[in-house]
């Protein structure tokens, strides 16, 4: 083995921009020493480091393993092109940051999904690495590849390039993997034996068992086990008790500013409001707290640990906290005195909550954020996002009157059943935001008025009553686009919106099939990384490899799914059930809402599974 | 009183950029325990206050920062303390003690020492240095906020020599007038003809009007 490489290294970084990413050593890096007969992991993220460091996820993982005996976790992310062509050019394999241990010599990589643009970074990683990128050329002592987050719950476009994929909550399922993993090698077992072994453990997907039948026309037409003693369907993990569920007590702080640097306290899983274009909101389910008094614990920990001056709530909808005024007043009570700034999202502040906040010096206000999502009753209806246009006004009208100019909107368009009317809703609720300011007498109210709206493409996700909806052609989206910017054009409006190309691939692979594969491979090797970064992302190679697969992005993104056509994550159990989300689609088209479960349960599905739905 | 801090930032910490190595030492010297001082005002920050930013990449083994306390803190202890909260490559090596009002290391900085390594052979480069420094003037494209413009080297290298394939220089480093080394490489390389070579750099120490160690006052 090439071992030189390390004096090149340290070469290479004398000229790449950020080097601070690749060296690690960062304050509370988990040194965890490998001792022969310990299994070894290293935790990939398909992003850069500041990416990565921002994202809780791995944090927890990170901690939950390196806790664990006998086992060690490493961290490796996503070169920046300009260290990933040094490195090819030096012939230095991707490492792990804690040790500099090339990605091959591990046990397990395990790589987190949480965005579809990420998947070739992911190819890219496993080539920089020295590991075969197609799960087939792998050989006895290749590591096994492993992934999870969000984006595993349809892992078919990478499931030639995966070797096993966790669906559902990872911190109990990880380890667990790592043990069949880290045994089955040390007993020199075949690795069709050890995936075998890891189809076992619930909520894990092996590819490799499962065969795809297409229709002519492209349409899968069965999926179904080719090896005994694997399960038809995978049912996701749940971990169904928050206080007991692994939390980092200390997590590594960044060497180079990450987009997210603080504290992050997670502070429920789950949302109960059922908003029909969220992914999350489904697949999360069922609610789950975690009790104010262990968040005071790990923040007391976490502040000792890493001197963080700020601290942020983390859940899918924080206003619905239970115990959000206690929780708030507790931490405040704590933390103020340490000059610990609590940075809060945009809540609905009434009563005793607005008591709390008005009392504490510490909670940091960051400017109003809302996200009405639709432009008008009638689509919001559609879609079930239970917020009005007084809601809005009111919370607005509050944010300017307690000072602040800057109210940031968030919007989608290409919704199911928009018509133009639904986006001119947008300028018109734009409108009436900056009439509520200026309804302000001149002297009460703050200077610069700044209304930022934000409008994402709508990409229908995989488990969400939208999942059969088609997403709008391009031509269509420009229109849409062209049509907001000119409503827009109100003085203290400003406007931004998406790449609409990266929306149609992003709906590609969200919606994707195994076939999608050949594609990723063909992009990967023309040189699409980074493609969530716009200076990176080039569509003309993405068409191209496209065609080169034998694959129209039209018919994934386009195509409007009949209800009984096989769909590729249907093998999938998250809880909430197939007929309940075409129940809510069928609900959407007619506009009419579904209530929040927690006055009174809807029948999702989840309480199939015993013990798991609280109410 | 405030307490000036001699310490190295080498390794892997090399690599922090200037907002980062405060953004580093501000949550160092808060999970430290020292009874450090916050500003007045809204966003109440740590007071810290460094003599000179050091570029990314360059090593630097007696860097200063000074730190004002709320209370005092023996010398010895508040070394000890910061210390134990430092991640690796950031160790401080001395403390010391000053009144308030004592005058600020940002404004008594006056030159810095650096060390400059070519990364690959460099002898011929190297051996032109006593020619080099001989030029009454060392005209230098300086590239500034605004655009570019010539400048003139010379009177900013205090002094240089080269020595086991390295080069020593002491270059001008305040407000008035300041060269780093890697324009001095290209300004040598230029000279010589030749091209400039990749170095690892050094800076060695900082220095006030008198040239003496700036941490000595």
């Amino acid at each position: 083995m090439d071992t030189n490489w390390q004096e090149r290294l340290e070469a290479l970084l004398e000229t790449v921009s950020r080097p601070a990413r690749y060296v690690g050593g960062e304050v509370n890096q988990a040194d965890k020493e490998w001792k022969p007969g310990m299994t070894r992991f290293c935790f990939a993220f398909p992003d850069t480091y500041e990416v990565a460091m921002s994202h809780l996820g791995m944090k927890v993982i990170y901690d939950a393993v390196n806790r664990a005996e006998g086992l060690v976790c490493e961290r490796v992310m996503m070169p920046w092109t300009d260290m990933l062509e040094g490195m090819k050019r030096e012939g230095i394999p991707l490492f792990s940051l804690e040790t500099r241990t090339p990605l091959s010599a591990f046990d397990a990589v395990g790589f987190t999904l949480q965005y579809e643009m990420s998947y070739t970074n992911v190819l890219a990683m496993l080539d920089a690495g020295g590991i075969a990128v197609e799960s087939r050329d792998r050989g006895r002592d290749a590591p096994v590849v492993i992934a999870g987050g969000p984006c595993a719950f349809n892992p078919e476009p990478l499931a030639d390039f995966v070797d096993a994929f966790l669906m559902g909550d990872g911190e109990t399922a990880t380890l667990e993997m790592l043990r069949v993993i880290g045994d089955g090698r040390r007993r020199g077992l075949d690795r069709e034996d050890i995936l075998l072994a890891l189809a076992q453990i619930e909520g894990v997907y092996v590819p490799r068992f499962y065969t795809p039948e297409y229709h002519g026309d492209g349409r899968l037409a069965a999926f179904s086990p080719v090896r005994a003693g694997v399960p038809a369907r995978v049912r996701k993990r749940i971990e169904p008790d928050l206080d007991l569920a692994a939390y980092p007590e200390t997590i590594p702080l960044p060497f180079t500013e990450a987009v997210h640097d603080r504290i992050v306290l997670e502070i429920m899983r789950g949302c109960t409001r059922g908003c029909r274009f969220c992914q999350a909101g489904m697949l999360y389910r069922p609610v789950r707290e975690r009790s104010p008094e262990k968040l005071f614990a790990l923040a007391e920990k976490l502040v000792a640990s890493t001197g963080y001056e700020e601290m942020s709530l983390s859940s899918l909808s924080t206003g619905d906290y239970s115990r959000l005024p206690a929780l708030i007043r507790g931490l405040d009570e704590r933390f103020s005195s340490r000059r610990v700034a609590l940075s809060l999202p945009s809540l609905r502040v009434d009563g005793e909550l607005k008591q709390t906040l008005e009392m504490s010096s510490q909670v940091k206000k960051s400017g109003l954020t809302l996200a009405p999502e639709a432009g008008t009753q009638r689509l919001r209806d559609v879609i079930n996002k239970g917020v009005t246009e007084e809601d809005v006004l009111r919370s607005v009208t509050e944010a300017f009157e307690s000072g602040w100019s800057g109210v940031k909107l968030y919007f989608m368009i290409g919704l199911p059943t928009e018509t133009d009317e639904d986006l001119l809703g947008i300028a018109e609720l734009a409108k009436k935001v900056v009439g509520r300011y200026y309804a302000l007498p001149r002297e009460k109210r703050p200077r610069g008025l700044k209304v930022v709206v934000s409008a994402s493409t709508f990409v229908p996700k995989p488990f969400t009553p939208f999942q059969w909806a088609p997403q709008d052609g391009l031509p269509e989206i420009k229109r849409k686009q062209a049509l907001l910017r000119q409503a827009l054009n109100i003085r203290g409006v400003e406007f931004n919106w998406h790449e609409p190309e990266l929306s149609v691939l992003e709906a590609c692979f969200a919606r994707g099939d195994r076939r999608l594969g050949r594609a990723l491979l063909a992009a990967w090797r023309s040189g699409c990384v980074l493609d969530g970064w716009s200076e990176q992302f080039d569509n003309r190679k993405w068409l191209d490899a496209f065609e080169a697969a034998g694959l129209t992005p039209a018919f994934y993104a386009q195509r409007e799914r009949p209800e009984d056509e096989q769909l590729p994550w249907d093998f999938a159990d998250i809880g909430v059930t197939r007929a309940y989300l075409r129940l809510e689609f069928r609900r959407a088209l007619e506009g009419q809402t579904t209530p929040d479960c927690r006055d009174g349960c809807e029948g999702c599905g989840l309480r199939r599974f015993e013990g798991i739905c609280p109410e | 009183m405030k307490m000036l801090t001699v310490f190295e930032k080498t390794g892997p910490a090399r690599f922090i950029g200037h907002l980062d190595l405060q953004r580093a030492m501000q949550r160092a010297l808060r999970r430290s325990g020292l009874p450090v001082r916050y500003s007045q005002g809204f966003n109440p920050h740590l007071l810290l206050s460094f003599a000179s930013p050091l570029s990314v990449g360059t090593e630097g083994l007696r860097e200063i920062m000074e730190v004002p306390l709320a209370e005092d803190v023996p010398e010895a202890s508040f070394l000890a303390q910061l210390n134990a909260a430092l991640p690796q490559g950031l160790k401080a090596s001395l403390a010391r003690a000053l009144p308030d009002d004592a005058p600020a290391a940002m404004a008594r900085l006056h030159a810095a020492r650096y060390a400059i390594r070519p990364m690959t052979s460099a002898d011929t480069l190297l051996a032109a240095a006593p020619a080099f420094l001989a030029q009454e003037t060392i005209p230098f494209l300086r590239k500034t906020k605004s655009g570019e413009r010539m400048d003139d080297l010379r009177p900013l290298i205090l002094a240089l020599r080269a020595e086991d394939g390295a080069l020593y220089a002491t270059l001008s480093c305040h407000e008035r007038g300041t060269a780093k080394p890697e324009q001095l490489v290209a300004a040598l390389a230029a000279f010589s003809g030749l091209p400039a070579p990749r170095c690892r750099v050094t800076r060695e120490g900082l220095l006030d009007r008198d040239m003496r160690p700036l941490e000595g006052l």
